[in-house]
């Protein structure tokens, strides 16, 4: 569609008598979009190849072992990253185990049953959580959100299911729990608005062909909604997923910052990204900065590798 | 390749400081004679209300602008390691490795202060005492209840609840994480095998927060919680601070006079500015000595800074370790002892 407006004024231009400003124009302005793209891919190789550089004394010294290795002692410059991707992993997977149902309701919601008037607003809205810059959710994390854990949420998970070891132990107003939650936050709002978009982009005629066949709205979303716009559920999950994995900051202020891996939700952890976050300054020279550099590596690594496959996801559904 | 960037990125700003301190200098009609007129500093928290006192007044003396960035003690280390400020800031001695990374530098004592040790438990009054055998115990999760009987011992008369106890501790580089480690080290054999003394330790469990402001914030927000924290901090915080025993078995508050009967404990004072100097955990001489105390020093390079630079450093250090001390007592640092004092000036004196 665009192509089509943009070919025919391009060979008028060819044919009328052509300015010295534009003959030198076009070419310059070709080749500064192309620089800033150089720039782009360059930028991204440059820190790969950074981080990977920096943490070759770690990775030479540690090897594969530093994934499975728990102790993260500066005192004997010994270092270990298992309790820090478990951190990162099962605070980003809670984190994307909530938010996802509630997304997929509210794209349903919007979508579907809100009147016309409400779902342009309300879309606005959900997604403006996301432009809450994050240091302000962990902010509000520590008011707000700690303290409600401790006197009120964590008390009331641990009498219903103080029998599964997620909810045992003391109460604590940082912890994983709020990290999760404010992870959880975070992420929302992506998965919202992909999702919202995948589901208005369903075939109108397969809706129509629901109902034509009797069915209520709830079995056409069932029916239609939710099978064609599945692919494009995974690819915005991944895709917060994405998001939650390296979030430094709003996890370090409520995660209680301790690199240990315990049962219960309730006690203090901590994460790749928070861990570098804290703790890059004032590292040992030497070892100590380049496992920090070593953490990072990982945490590219998986990052890279899930916000691809989301595309290759988003992409396929596309494509239909 | 971290080291290439940070030393490109000191070597712009620090010839960008020179022209600004010489355009400082004719602008401002050259009554300074001889140095600098910004000086740069980065590093310790626990010095940081103790700059700000410094600041307004050695900017009336000698004309001199002092700024500071209070990014902890590490972080100064890593400054000045880098030569992206002209002086850093530590609260704990370089390490044999730190002082190889930052190539000819010199540390010099110049302000005398204790780290605290607060509390937050419901139903407990202030000044609650303990050992320092039971506060590694504390620490590494040994005792784990405020009612445990060892603390019940220290504190007849007093109903301790039976909260859980939440160990606090810095998860960036800090000075008091030094002092700390360094006084458990000390009195308890356990506590230095298991977690041991450096500006960034490992702990067994507990909370982990950033800088002495969000130690402060999470200690506030958590009742049964217990954190090592600089004294200012606490005195702004209205926390409840527990006695700590001392070698002599006293419990002084720490205050100017307990931290001073702690650095007169010092026998030998090192200058030549590559040897820090132990406080914590003084001889059962030492009466009514504040058992973790603390010196911290300023890192200069040696060598190597431009001529008005270090003779305003020079100039600045040395009203620091003098005229300087008397503002110091109003914010509970202690006046360095008049050995270390001596000690200061040679060591002054090798700066190039």
């Amino acid at each position: 569609m665009s192509t089509a407006t943009e070919t025919p004024p391009r060979r008028r231009l060819a044919d009328a008598h052509v300015s010295l400003a534009d003959r030198i124009g076009e070419p310059a302005f070709r080749i500064l979009c192309g620089l800033a793209a150089l720039v782009a891919v360059a930028l991204i190789i440059w820190i790969a190849e950074t981080i990977f550089d920096k943490s070759g004394s770690a990775i030479s010294k540690f090897g594969v072992g530093f994934l499975g290795h728990e102790t993260w002692n500066p005192v004997t410059n010994n270092y270990g990253a298992a309790t820090l991707i478990y951190g990162t992993f099962v605070s980003s997977l809670l984190a994307i185990l909530i938010a996802t149902p509630m997304a997929i309701l509210i794209a349903v919601y919007l979508t579907e049953l809100a009147p016309r008037f409400i779902r342009r607003p309300v879309a606005i809205l959900v997604e403006l959580l996301a432009a809450i810059p994050s240091v302000i959710l962990g902010l509000w994390g520590i008011i707000i959100l700690g303290p409600f854990m401790e006197n009120h949420l964590e008390p009331f998970l641990h009498s219903f299911l103080s029998w599964i070891p997620l909810f045992s132990g003391t109460y604590s107003p940082l912890g994983m729990l709020p990290a999760v939650l404010i992870l959880t936050i975070m992420a929302l709002p992506i998965i919202t608005a992909i999702t919202r978009e995948v589901f208005q982009s369903t075939d109108p005629q397969l809706k129509e062909g629901a109902y034509a066949l009797g069915a209520t709205r709830w079995e056409m979303v069932r029916m239609t909604v939710l099978p064609t716009g599945r692919p494009g559920i995974v690819g915005a999950v991944i895709l917060g997923l994405g998001r939650a994995l390296g979030e430094a900051i709003a996890v370090t202020q409520v995660i209680g910052n301790v690199a240990q891996i315990k049962a219960s939700l309730f006690q203090p952890a901590g994460t790749m990204a928070s861990w570098i976050a804290n703790s890059y300054q004032s590292a040992n020279p030497g070892l100590g900065q380049s496992s920090l550099i070593y953490l990072a590596a990982i945490l590219l690594v998986v990052s890279l590798v899930v916000n691809i496959v989301a595309r290759l996801v988003i992409r396929r559904t596309g494509r239909r | 390749m971290f080291a290439a960037l940070g030393l490109a990125a000191c070597g712009s700003s620090s010839s960008t400081k020179t022209v600004t301190a010489k355009e400082a200098a004719n602008s401002g009609g050259g009554s300074s004679v001889g140095g600098a007129t910004t000086l740069i500093g980065a590093g310790s928290t626990l010095v940081a209300p103790l700059m700000s006192e410094w600041q307004p007044a050695y900017d009336t003396a000698e004309k001199v602008a002092i700024t500071y960035g209070a990014i902890g003690s590490g972080g100064g280390i890593e400054q000045i390691t880098g030569r992206s400020v002209n002086f850093g800031a530590s609260d704990a001695p370089l390490t044999p490795a730190e002082a190889t990374a930052c190539k000819g530098c010199i540390e010099i004592p110049w302000a005398l202060a204790a780290t605290d040790v607060a509390y937050h438990v419901s139903g407990v009054p202030n000044n609650l005492k303990l050992t320092g055998p039971v506060l590694a115990k504390m620490f590494t999760g040994q005792i784990t209840a405020w009612n445990d009987p060892q603390i019940k011992q220290l504190n007849p008369g007093v109903s301790l609840p039976s909260t859980k106890i939440v160990p606090i501790h810095r998860t960036d580089g800090s000075g008091d994480t030094y002092a700390f480690t360094s006084y458990l080290s000390k009195v308890s054999p356990t506590f230095k095998s298991k977690v041991g003394n450096a500006t960034t330790v490992s702990w067994p469990g507990g909370l982990g927060a950033k800088g002495n402001s969000g130690v402060g914030g999470a200690l506030s927000s958590t009742n049964g919680a217990i954190a090592y924290i600089g004294i200012s901090y606490v005195l702004e915080n209205k926390f409840d601070s527990a006695l700590i025993q001392n070698a002599a078995g006293q419990y002084p508050a720490p205050s100017p006079t307990s931290i001073l009967a702690a650095a007169d404990a010092v026998k030998t004072i090192p200058s030549g500015g590559t040897q820090g100097i132990s406080l914590t955990d003084p001889p059962a001489s030492a009466k009514g000595a504040y058992p973790i105390s603390t010196f911290t020093y300023v890192i200069v390079p040696k060598t190597g800074s431009s001529a008005a630079v270090s003779a305003g450093l020079k100039k600045f250090i040395e009203w620091a370790v003098t005229t300087g001390q008397v503002g110091a007592q109003k914010l509970d640092f202690a006046p360095l002892p008049s050995p270390v004092v001596a000690a200061d000036k040679q060591t002054i004196g090798l700066i190039q």
